[in-house]
C-alpha cells in the first residue's frame, strides 16, 4: 500500500486526486450510455456471417474422393479413418471435377469429430479439394459415439448440395 | 566464444574437464560438456566470476539418448551492451539412479526447473530444498520422457487408454471387412 | 476499582505471560485451482498470520497436457497445432519461435513478404494478448466495466485472424517456409483502421485506469521484483522491463527483420509507485500496445507484392543435431530446444516458457503482504496455464 504521511494537506490532495480521477472515468462511462451503438448480435435470431476461411465442420465429397488417403497422414490427432479397395475389373473409370481419375473404391471415410482439432492440415493436402471445411458450427451432441461421422451414408451425403458450390 | 570459455572453465574449476562440441553446419547450436560431478563448483564459477560472468540460469533441459540421459543447462549473461549464451551439458550414464548436485542456492531459477527434469526424466538432484514432482501427480510412477516409458494401465482405480475410446473398429475396418467376406465365403462353400 | 460502566461485565482472564503463552498457527488459506483470479487452474496455497502472507507455495500441474512427449509422435508441419495451445491468447508468437527454430536448423531463407507479415502478425498479437492482461488484471481488482473494453477492441483483432487464417484462437497460420495465406489490399486497409482506432482507445485507458486514484493504490509499490530477483530467477518480459532493466530480445539481440525498425523499448521509470511494482508492470504493458502499433504502422508502409512461401520439402527432415531458439513473445522469453536425430519426428521438444519462471518468484516476493496484494501481484505477472504446464 502507498505509505501514508500524516499532514493534512497530503489527506485532501488525496481525496481531491481521487474525486477527480473518478469522476473523469465516470464520464467516459456515461458516454456509453447514449453515443454508442450496440455491438451485441441477438442470437440465435441473428447470425455473425463467418468469414470465407472459417475452419468449421469438415464436409468430404466422396464422389471427388480418389483415396489417397493424404489427409489422413497429415492429421496430427488421426481422427480420419480411410479403407479403400481395387475396382472391380472392366469398371467404368469415373474422373473427378477437376479431371483427375477414380482408380480406387472408397469404403470407408468416417472422421471422429470429437477427436478433431480444426487445424486444417487435411484440407490442404486434398489434391482434388473434396475435403473442405464448411460453415457449420453448431452440431454439439449428447453422446460422443455420435460424433464419428461416416461420409458415405447418404444423410451424410445430402449435405453436398448445401456446401459445395461448383 | 565457447572454445575461450572452456579453457577459463579448465583453468578456474579443477577437474572440470570442459570440452566442447561444434557440429559442422553453422547454424546449428555446440556445447560445453562438463563432469557432473564438478557441476556446482562450475556453476559458482559462472556466477560470480568477473572475466565472462552469467548471470541467469534460463532452463534445465534433459534429453534421453538410449545410453546416457544428457542434462542441458542454458546460461546467458542478461547485459545490454555485451550479451551472450551458451548451452551447458552433463552426460549421466547411470539409468537406473542418475543423480547430480543441485545448483539452487546459486541460481534460483534452477528450483522449479530441476524438479521438472525430476518429474519428466527421473533426475535426481542432491540438496534440492523442495525435490518433488511439479507437473504429474505426486504419486504418479514412471517418469515420462525416457524412451523406454510405459504407460501405467491403472491410475486411482481409472483406466488409462480404456478400449472404447480408442476407436479401434474404425481403424481395423478393412481387416474386419475381409475376415466378414472370408467367414461368408467359407459358409458359401459349406452350403 | 469497579467504574458503574463495568457492574454486570464478566471478569477479563488475565493471562500470565509466564504460564501460559496464547498459541498462534498460520492459516492455510487455498487459492485453489478454482478461483476467478488466477487466470487458470493454478493453486497457490497461502498460509497466512491474521491478514499478512507469511508463506506462499504454488503447485501448478492441472493443465499437464504432455505435449512434448505427443510431438515426438508428430512430423514438424503437425506439431504447429500443438504449439499454439502453449499460450493460447498468443498463439502467432508460439507458433513464430517454433517456426524459427525448425528453419534455422533447415537452413530455408524466408521470403522478405512472408517475414513482414510475421512480424506484423506477431505485433497484433502482442496488442491482443496485452488487451487481455490489462483486461482481467482490472476486473482481478475490483472493476468490472473495463473488462468489455478491452476485449470489443480484441474482438476486433480475432476477427482480422479469422479473415485470414479461418480461426479466432488457434491460427495455424505460420508455417514452415512461410505464411499460410496471403492479406488482401481490403484486409490490410482494415489493419490501418484498427491502429488508428487503438490510438484513441489508449487514451480511454488512461483516463480509466493509469491516473485513477484508486487503482494506483492498489497496485503502487505493491509487488516489488527488483532486478536483481528478476535474474536470480530468469525473469523476462514486461516483468523484468518494469524493473527497469530495458532487456528487449527485439532490440539486443535482434531476429528476422525488427533492425529495420523503428521503436522504442518500454521500461518502467518509478514516476508512480516504486521501480518493479504491479504499476510499472502494468505500464509496460500499455506503453508496448502503443510502440507494436507503431511497428504494424512501419510494416503497412513496407509491404511489398511477393511470394509468401519458401521452397520447402514435402517431407521435412531435419539434420543431425539442436538449436536452441528464443523470441520475445507477449509474457516474456519462449525458448524452444529442438533436438533431432535426422528423422521425420522431432526427437524432443523442450519448451521455455516464461510463465514457468515468473510463477517460481511468487514464493520469493508473497511474504509481508496482506492478502489482497497478493492477488494484485500474481495478476501482474501475467500468467497463462496452457504455457506453464504445457
Amino acid at each position: 500500500m502507498s505509505t501514508q504521511t500524516g499532514s493534512v494537506r497530503d489527506y485532501f490532495s488525496a481525496l481531491f486526486d481521487g474525486i477527480t480521477s473518478t469522476a473523469r472515468a465516470l464520464y467516459i462511462t456515461f458516454k456509453y450510455v447514449w453515443s454508442v451503438k450496440p455491438v451485441s448480435i441477438e442470437y440465435p435470431e441473428v447470425r455473425e456471417v463467418l468469414p470465407e476461411r472459417a475452419r468449421m465442420r469438415l464436409f468430404n465429397d466422396v464422389l471427388n474422393c480418389i483415396s489417397c488417403t493424404q489427409c489422413a497422414m497429415a492429421c496430427p490427432v488421426d481422427c480420419i479413418y480411410i479403407a479403400f479397395e481395387k475396382l472391380p475389373e472392366g469398371a467404368e473409370i469415373k474422373k473427378t471435377s477437376n479431371g483427375q481419375a477414380i482408380r480406387l473404391k472408397l469404403t470407408q471415410f468416417t472422421i471422429d469429430t470429437a477427436l478433431c482439432c480444426y487445424c486444417g492440415l487435411c484440407t490442404t493436402v486434398c489434391p482434388t479439394e473434396c475435403l473442405t471445411h464448411s460453415h457449420d458450427y453448431e452440431f454439439s451432441q449428447y453422446t460422443i459415439d455420435t460424433m464419428k461421422y461416416d461420409y458415405l451414408a447418404p444423410d451424410v451425403m445430402a449435405w453436398r448440395d448445401r456446401i459445395v458450390k461448383s | 566464444m565457447l572454445n575461450q570459455l572452456a579453457e577459463l572453465i579448465n583453468s578456474n574449476v579443477a577437474g572440470a574437464n570442459a570440452t566442447v562440441s561444434m557440429p559442422e553446419e553453422a547454424n546449428l547450436d555446440g556445447a560445453i560438456y562438463i563432469d557432473g560431478a564438478k557441476m556446482f563448483d562450475v556453476a559458482k564459477w559462472l556466477r560470480s566470476n568477473k572475466e565472462m560472468p552469467f548471470n541467469v540460469l534460463q532452463v534445465i533441459s534433459t534429453v534421453d539418448y538410449l545410453e546416457y540421459i544428457e542434462v542441458c543447462y542454458m546460461f546467458a549473461h542478461f547485459d545490454i551492451e555485451n550479451p551472450r549464451e551458451f548451452i551447458l551439458k552433463v552426460k549421466l550414464t547411470d539409468r537406473v539412479n542418475p543423480n547430480i548436485d543441485s545448483i539452487v542456492s546459486i541460481y534460483a531459477a534452477a528450483s522449479f526447473q530441476e524438479r521438472e527434469a525430476y518429474d519428466m526424466m527421473g533426475v535426481r538432484f542432491n540438496n534440492h530444498p523442495d525435490h518433488r514432482r511439479i507437473l504429474c501427480p505426486d504419486d504418479w510412477e514412471g517418469y515420462p520422457l525416457r524412451k523406454d516409458y510405459v504407460y501405467p494401465k491403472m491410475y486411482n482405480g481409472m483406466e488409462v487408454f480404456p478400449d472404447s475410446k480408442m476407436n479401434f473398429e474404425d481403424r481395423e475396418y478393412k481387416a474386419r471387412q475381409d475376415l466378414i467376406a472370408k467367414a461368408q465365403k467359407a459358409s458359401s462353400v459349406d452350403a | 476499582m469497579q467504574s458503574r460502566w463495568d457492574i454486570g461485565r464478566p471478569e477479563k482472564p488475565t493471562i500470565n505471560s509466564e504460564t501460559e503463552q496464547l498459541k498462534t498457527e498460520l492459516l492455510t488459506l487455498n487459492m485453489g485451482p478454482q478461483h476467478p483470479a488466477t487466470h487458470g487452474v493454478l493453486r497457490i496455497e497461502i498460509k497466512t498470520d491474521s491478514e499478512i502472507v507469511a508463506h506462499a507455495i504454488p503447485h501448478v500441474g492441472y493443465l499437464h497436457r504432455c505435449m512434448e512427449k505427443h510431438s515426438e509422435n508428430l512430423d514438424y508441419r503437425g506439431v504447429i497445432p500443438f504449439v499454439d495451445r502453449l499460450d493460447y491468447l498468443a498463439a502467432m508468437s508460439m507458433e513464430w519461435t517454433y517456426v524459427a527454430a525448425v528453419e534455422k536448423m533447415l537452413g530455408t531463407e524466408v521470403p522478405r513478404r512472408a517475414e513482414l507479415l510475421r512480424i506484423m502478425c506477431a505485433e497484433l498479437q502482442r496488442i491482443a494478448s496485452h488487451l487481455v492482461a490489462f483486461g482481467t488484471y482490472i476486473i482481478d481488482l475490483g472493476p468490472q466495466t473495463v473488462f468489455l473494453y478491452a476485449f470489443d477492441m480484441r474482438e476486433k483483432i480475432l476477427r482480422m485472424f479469422e479473415e485470414v487464417s479461418g480461426a479466432r484462437m488457434l491460427y495455424n497460420y505460420i508455417w514452415i517456409g512461410g505464411v499460410w495465406n496471403d492479406w488482401t489490399d481490403e484486409q490490410l486497409k482494415n489493419v490501418e483502421d484498427f491502429c488508428d482506432q487503438m490510438e484513441v482507445e489508449a487514451k480511454k485507458y488512461y483516463e480509466l485506469n493509469s491516473s485513477n486514484k484508486i487503482f494506483i493504490n492498489r497496485t503502487a509499490n505493491v509487488g516489488i521484483m527488483s532486478t536483481k530477483d528478476c535474474f536470480d530467477f530468469g525473469a523476462t518480459g514486461p516483468v523484468l522491463r518494469g524493473s527497469g532493466y530495458a532487456w528487449d530480445l527485439r532490440k539486443v539481440k535482434p531476429y528476422s527483420l525488427y533492425e529495420e525498425f523503428d521503436f522504442d523499448v518500454c521500461v518502467g521509470t518509478g514516476e508512480i509507485g516504486q521501480v518493479g511494482d504491479c504499476y510499472n508492470r502494468y505500464i509496460v504493458r500499455m506503453n508496448e500496445v502503443l510502440e507494436s502499433i507503431k511497428i504494424i504502422r512501419q510494416v503497412l508502409k513496407k509491404l511489398e507484392p511477393g511470394p509468401i512461401m519458401a521452397k520447402v520439402p514435402k517431407i521435412i527432415k531435419l539434420p543431425k543435431g539442436e538449436v536452441y531458439m528464443r523470441h520475445e513473445c507477449p509474457r516474456g522469453e519462449l525458448g524452444v530446444h529442438l533436438v533431432s536425430d535426422g528423422g521425420k519426428t522431432p526427437y524432443r521438444l523442450k519448451i521455455k516458457s516464461p510463465c514457468f519462471t515468473h510463477i517460481s518468484m511468487l514464493p520469493r516476493v508473497a511474504p509481508g503482504q496482506m492478502i489482497a496484494d497478493f492477488v494484485a501481484t500474481v495478476g501482474s505477472t501475467d500468467i497463462v496455464l496452457g504455457e506453464v504446464d504445457r
